[in-house]
């Protein structure tokens, strides 16, 4: 047997078998070559997310459930919620030292904030924009503020202590008049956007111009952030963010024609660029004439079906709130298809975005509900998410 | 010693069995424990869990490791009778075996690890569930273990 396959060895040519050998180290080693790249090219995209995804996991699975969040509606008072909300780590850090809703938001805003830190390279961007929210969020509430007339400490209770600017908060405070939170905001972007809105707000005296002029700003930068095209985790990342954004302009402007505002009267307040929707389509979409034709134009589009569903129900109801559901309901559907699409990748990350921006919404209602008099909690859940 | 032909062949197949299915064992516990490092930032209380899941994809450097021992041992290269080439060439089938089997399986069961992590830190209750799952993909390094094993035997290295 030996000998045949020396003698085979031979027959091929080779002077030794020593030289067998080294032909055949070589063929395996070429193999085993192509092997390790086919496999490992998958895992090249899986390894980024391997520590941020089982992180987020883990805040999954803190987030509050339907059953407790049934309990916390019927609850008695604000003082059994923030009880209840006392035993929740996370939550416990903020709820004695921050009003209810500001805390909600701290523990939102620490949420965005771990995900921009654990987010893997190519999503950073996209992170480090969205945390530009709690900066915008709070310039406006120093804006509403001031038009108030609210004094230092009770200006500082709707801070959310998150941001790029939050060691900035008091000089923020300390501003009277716009023009002086301008000056305080000198250095950073926003000083910029306020001052070229500055000349309309002086006009109309609408704090609603300088908010619309900064969440245009935050809304165009989100997009263009997320819009690389790197795999297709950056590519699902954008197509969620840029619908959540057509969602938030598609609302703006159903309740703008719900009221029976014109174009000129919606436009400093909508925003200037969608995903789906294209400028010519938001054009179109605020200069319909009434509700109807605004149906019919979103029926058109890429939410057409989203809508269209749903008018029989605003026929029955007259209710522009079933349109705000139907969207929302769009939303966390997509959230939840990316989550079991992407389970090794982004589907973690958008997940867990959704359900705790939803936990948060759904425990603001429960607070607001406990504050005054205390609504029944079959119409506070009624209003859930 | 001059090394034969046979037994260089064997060092081959003892190289292939311990590299290939080392090199998917720690890919595979890379994966794992990098999941398990995340869980037990968020929570502390998942260190064992996470351990028990990063050390599943040891398993297929293990059995590469012992099938190069084997190999080394009978092959004449630390003592006794040399291989003949026929031999040889049964070695180098023996270790590619087990360190392509080893490779895939240890990349599949650490990304299966990975996910049962992250299901334990989300649900606690999920822990034997995932570590069902997480041992399926052991299969195919058991297949390449056994087949190595069965080359050793009846290719005439073992006992030779």
């Amino acid at each position: 047997m030996e000998e045949s396959i020396l003698d085979l060895i031979t027959s091929f040519g080779f002077s030794s078998p020593e030289a067998f050998i080294a032909l055949l180290v070589m063929v395996l080693a070429v193999i085993g070559a192509i092997v390790v790249v086919i496999t490992i090219r998958p895992l090249l995209e899986y390894y980024p997310y391997t520590y941020p995804n089982a992180r987020i996991r883990a805040k999954i699975g803190k987030i509050l459930s339907d059953k407790q969040i049934t309990e916390l509606a019927e609850t008695e008072n604000l003082d059994e919620v923030k009880n209840y909300l006392r035993g929740h780590r996370d939550y416990a850090k903020y709820i004695d030292q921050y009003p209810i809703e500001q805390a909600l938001d701290a523990n939102l805003a620490e949420s965005y904030d771990t995900l921009a830190k654990v987010a893997p390279g190519t999503l950073k961007p996209t992170f480090d924009i969205l945390l530009d929210q709690w900066d915008i969020k709070n310039i406006k509430s120093v804006l509403v503020a001031k038009e108030a007339q609210l004094n230092e400490e009770e200006t500082r209770e709707l801070l959310v202590p998150y941001g790029v600017l939050k060691d900035d908060h008091d000089k923020m405070i300390e501003a009277n008049t716009v023009q002086e939170l301008i000056v305080a905001l000198e250095g950073t972007p926003y000083a910029k956007v306020l001052e070229e809105a500055l000349p309309d707000y002086n006009e109309n005296k609408t704090l609603l111009t300088l908010e619309s002029a900064l969440d245009n700003y935050y809304y165009e930068r989100l997009l263009v952030k997320s819009s690389s095209q790197e795999d297709e985790n950056t590519r699902m990342l954008h197509s969620y963010v840029g619908t959540k954004i057509d969602i938030a302009t598609l609302k703006i402007i159903l309740r703008a024609k719900a009221d029976g505002l014109a174009y000129d009267q919606i436009k400093p307040y909508v925003i200037n660029r969608g995903y789906k929707l294209r400028d010519w389509k938001v054009k179109e979409l605020m200069e319909s004439e009434d509700l109807n034709s605004l149906l019919s134009s979103i029926e058109s589009s890429e939410y057409g079906s989203v809508v269209a569903d749903h008018i029989p129900e605003f026929n029955e109801t007259n209710s522009i709130a079933v349109f705000d559901e139907a969207l929302d309901a769009y939303e966390r559907k997509m959230a939840d298809n990316i989550f079991k699409k992407k389970p090794f990748g982004i589907g973690p990350i958008v997940g867990f975005i959704n359900k705790k921006e939803t936990e948060i919404k759904n425990l603001k209602v429960i607070a607001r509900s406990k504050r005054g008099p205390v609504l029944p909690s079959s119409e506070i859940k009624e209003m859930l998410l | 010693m001059a090394l034969v032909l046979g037994s260089a062949l064997a060092a081959i197949g003892a190289g292939v069995a311990v590299g290939f299915a080392a090199l998917g064992s720690g890919i595979g516990q890379g994966i794992a424990s990098s999941a398990g490092v995340g869980a037990v930032a968020e929570d502390s209380g998942m260190f064992a869990q996470g351990l028990v899941f990063t050390a599943i994809p040891e398993t297929q450097a293990i059995y590469g490791f012992l099938i190069a021992i084997l190999l080394l041992v009978f092959s004449g290269i630390m003592g006794g009778s040399p291989l003949g080439v026929t031999s040889g060439l049964v070695a180098i089938g023996a270790g590619a075996a087990v360190g392509f089997g080893g490779l895939g399986s240890g990349m599949g069961q650490g990304i299966a690890s990975s996910a049962s992590v992250g299901a334990v830190v989300e649900d606690p209750d999920m822990f034997a569930q995932g570590l069902v799952f997480t041992a399926i993909p052991e299969t195919q390094a058991i297949y390449g273990f056994l087949i190595a094993i069965l080359l050793l035997v009846f290719g005439g290295i073992l006992g030779a």
